[in-house]
Order: C-alpha cells, then sequence, then structure tokens
C-alpha cells in the first residue's frame, strides 16, 4: 500500500516537472512544401536591434556554421555583399519577392536567409545576471521569392541551479549557439 | 486529529492567500460578430508606432506579430518589403491614422484582406521596489481592407515578477518571454473565432 503512495507521489512529481517544461520552438512552414530541394543557401547580413554593435555580424556568422554543419551550402558573405551593392539594396527591410528572386539568381542560390537580431544582451534578473539572445530567422525560395519557413525564438535567463546555488551560467556566445541550433532543428 | 486539522487550515489559508494574488489572465479583446475569420486568409503587417523609448520596440514586435501569425496557421503574411513599397508607392507617411480610403488603397495594392496596426505602449524593464521585471503592453487591431474598419482589436500587457519569482526565486520571464507569450495569447483569441 505505501509503495503504490509512493509510486503515485513519483507519478504527480513527474507531471508537474514535465507541464513546467516548454513546447519546443514554434515555427512557420509554408504548407506542401518540402524544404529538402534548397541545398544551397545565401545568408543576408541581419538587421540589428541590440545595443552591441556587432550582433548582427556575430549571430549571422553562427548562422552560416550552423548550416555548414548540416551540410547546406552556404554564399560567402563577401559575395552576398556583392550582389547587394550592384543590385544598390539600401534596406534589406524592404526587399520585395522579386528582389529575393534577382538575389537568388544572381548568386546561384536555392533560399536566401533573412533575419534581425533582437536580444543580445546580459539581462538582469530579480536576484542574478543572465544572457538572453533573440532572433528571427526568414528563409525564403529563391525560385519563387516566397517566405517557406520562419520563426522567432529566445534562449537565456536562469535555470534552477543559477538562481538557488549559484551554478555557472552560459556565456552569451554559447546561448546564440544555442538559438539559433534550437531553431534550425525543426528546418534541417 | 487536533494536528490533521490544522494543519489542513494552514493549507487553505495558504492557498487563500496565493489566489488572492492572483489576477484573471482572461484576454480583453473586441471583434466583430457578423464576420467571417475564414475570409482573411493574407494579411500584411503595417509597421507599428512605438511609444517606447526602446528604439526598435515597435521593428522586434512586428516581427514577433509577423512569425506568431504565420506559425498559428491562420493566415498568409505578406513579405515586410512588400508593404514599404506600397505605401511609397501611395505615398502614405503617417501610418498611425490610416483612413479608411487609405486602408482599402493598401489592400488593393497588396492584394490582402486584412491589415495588422497597432502599436507597442511598454517596453522594457519596471522597477517595483528593489525588484526589476521585464513588462510590455501592446494594442493590435485588424482592419478588413474591403471596407476600412477594423474587426478586431485587442490591447494586451505581460510582465512583472510573480510572487513565486518574488518570494522563492521561482523563474521568472525574461523580456522576450514576455513579448513572445503575450503575443501568442493575442493571436490565439483570433484562433477561438
Amino acid at each position: 500500500m505505501m509503495l503504490r503512495d509512493k509510486r503515485k507521489l513519483l507519478f504527480y512529481v513527474c507531471l508537474v516537472f514535465i507541464c513546467g517544461c516548454s513546447g519546443g520552438v514554434k515555427h512557420y512552414s509554408r504548407p506542401h512544401t518540402d524544404v529538402k530541394h534548397i541545398k544551397s543557401i545565401a545568408v543576408l547580413p541581419f538587421e540589428n536591434y541590440t545595443t552591441d554593435g556587432y550582433a548582427d555580424e556575430k549571430i549571422g556568422s553562427i548562422t552560416g556554421i550552423e548550416l555548414l554543419s548540416r551540410g547546406i551550402d552556404v554564399t560567402e558573405p563577401g559575395e552576398v555583399g556583392r550582389v547587394l551593392q550592384e543590385m544598390r539594396v539600401s534596406s534589406l527591410k524592404a526587399l520585395t519577392p522579386s528582389d529575393i528572386q534577382e538575389i537568388g539568381e544572381a548568386l546561384k542560390v536555392d533560399g536566401i536567409m533573412g533575419g534581425s537580431v533582437s536580444v543580445y544582451q546580459i539581462s538582469r534578473g530579480i536576484s542574478v545576471s543572465y544572457p538572453e539572445v533573440s532572433v528571427y530567422l526568414t528563409l525564403y525560395e529563391s525560385a519563387t521569392g516566397k517566405v517557406l519557413w520562419s520563426t522567432w525564438h529566445t534562449s537565456g535567463g536562469p535555470g534552477f541551479w543559477t538562481r538557488h546555488f549559484g551554478a555557472e551560467i552560459a556565456t552569451l556566445g554559447e546561448v546564440s549557439r544555442n538559438v539559433i541550433k534550437e531553431a534550425f532543428d525543426n528546418l534541417f | 486529529m487536533n494536528m490533521m486539522k490544522k494543519c489542513i487550515l494552514t493549507l487553505m489559508l495558504f492557498v487563500v492567500v496565493i489566489v488572492s494574488g492572483c489576477r484573471s489572465s482572461a484576454p480583453v479583446y473586441h471583434i466583430r460578430e457578423d464576420i467571417d475569420f475564414s475570409y482573411f486568409k493574407k494579411v500584411a503587417v503595417m509597421p507599428l508606432d512605438n511609444l517606447t523609448p526602446e528604439r526598435a520596440a515597435a521593428d522586434i514586435v512586428r516581427q514577433i506579430v509577423t512569425s506568431e501569425l504565420l506559425a498559428s496557421g491562420l493566415v498568409d503574411v505578406i513579405v515586410p518589403g512588400e508593404v514599404m513599397t506600397a505605401l511609397n508607392d501611395l505615398d502614405i507617411k503617417n501610418i498611425s491614422s490610416l483612413n479608411e480610403k487609405q486602408i482599402q488603397a493598401i489592400g488593393k495594392s497588396l492584394q490582402v484582406e486584412g491589415l495588422i496596426i497597432g502599436a507597442v505602449e511598454k517596453y522594457g524593464e519596471t522597477r517595483i521596489g528593489n525588484v526589476s521585471a521585464p513588462e510590455a503592453t501592446i494594442t493590435l487591431m485588424m482592419a478588413d481592407t474591403g471596407s476600412g474598419n477594423i474587426v478586431w482589436s485587442m490591447t494586451g500587457t505581460r510582465g512583472g515578477a510573480d510572487f513565486m519569482a518574488r518570494h522563492f526565486g521561482a523563474k521568472s520571464e525574461t523580456m522576450s518571454e514576455t513579448v513572445m507569450v503575450l503575443i501568442r495569447g493575442m493571436v490565439q483569441t483570433l484562433k477561438r473565432q
């Protein structure tokens, strides 16, 4: 009888923990479209909404490395810059589907990755400071200029052990790699 | 037995105190009841007004709204660059006070059924006593491009450190999580239709 009660208690404890867990990254994937045909991608310069002047370049670089590690061919950033300059693109916010098609054709890539960095900082919580990184990523199909996949994802915040026992906190670089990795886990 | 009763009473008192500190999380919003929302297949998210000192708040919130609308599967969202092109072509400078004709003209130009407009009223850390916590207040509206009327509007606010975070060191949300959960909740009200 006692053993049964203990099992019940264990079950409820597990249930509480599971309920407290997050449900993964929410994302959009264009219906009836397979991203498997995307073998090469050009990563556009990211928009930077943070106070760190280099956050966009850091996240852009991590994005390129993560794509390469997943077997996707990534165009050199210099080549992307040259094409944008030739096309006289002044603002990446104002890219239209025809611009995306044009960039894709010039760089001979299947997809164009754009995005922004919303947060890249050490934030101050109630009792501890912690790294926080938030990114917005969009994958366009070069052939049509349409959005194939998009997500807004955030990572960071102090964990249980950090808040209560002062355990070591991940660095901004580690959180950045984590946020990009988690975002791509539901794409490739 | 007496000890048992005392324990139950203490527990009940504790629960009452916690519940008294809670507030209703039910969102308050307006939605036109005579509108069939399945009609809205494609919408454009317009640049939002930024009423905060945070320089990029409106751009960040606009991207999360776009992402959440797409991820919800309710509607397709037009590429932001097309919105900029349409606004330039129509020579519309002031987005915070669009009139019916302008809403209809933008809808016609972008070939969308709805326009999402709104403002970011609060975006940042709020300090209460010795505790600071993230807080966001956002107003979103959807205008029907056929009639130029507002068919859905909602002001949502979220943030602050809750009871458990203040007293027991439970995890409090980051600024990004606060905004994301707030917008997700607002978009969910459209899903309920």
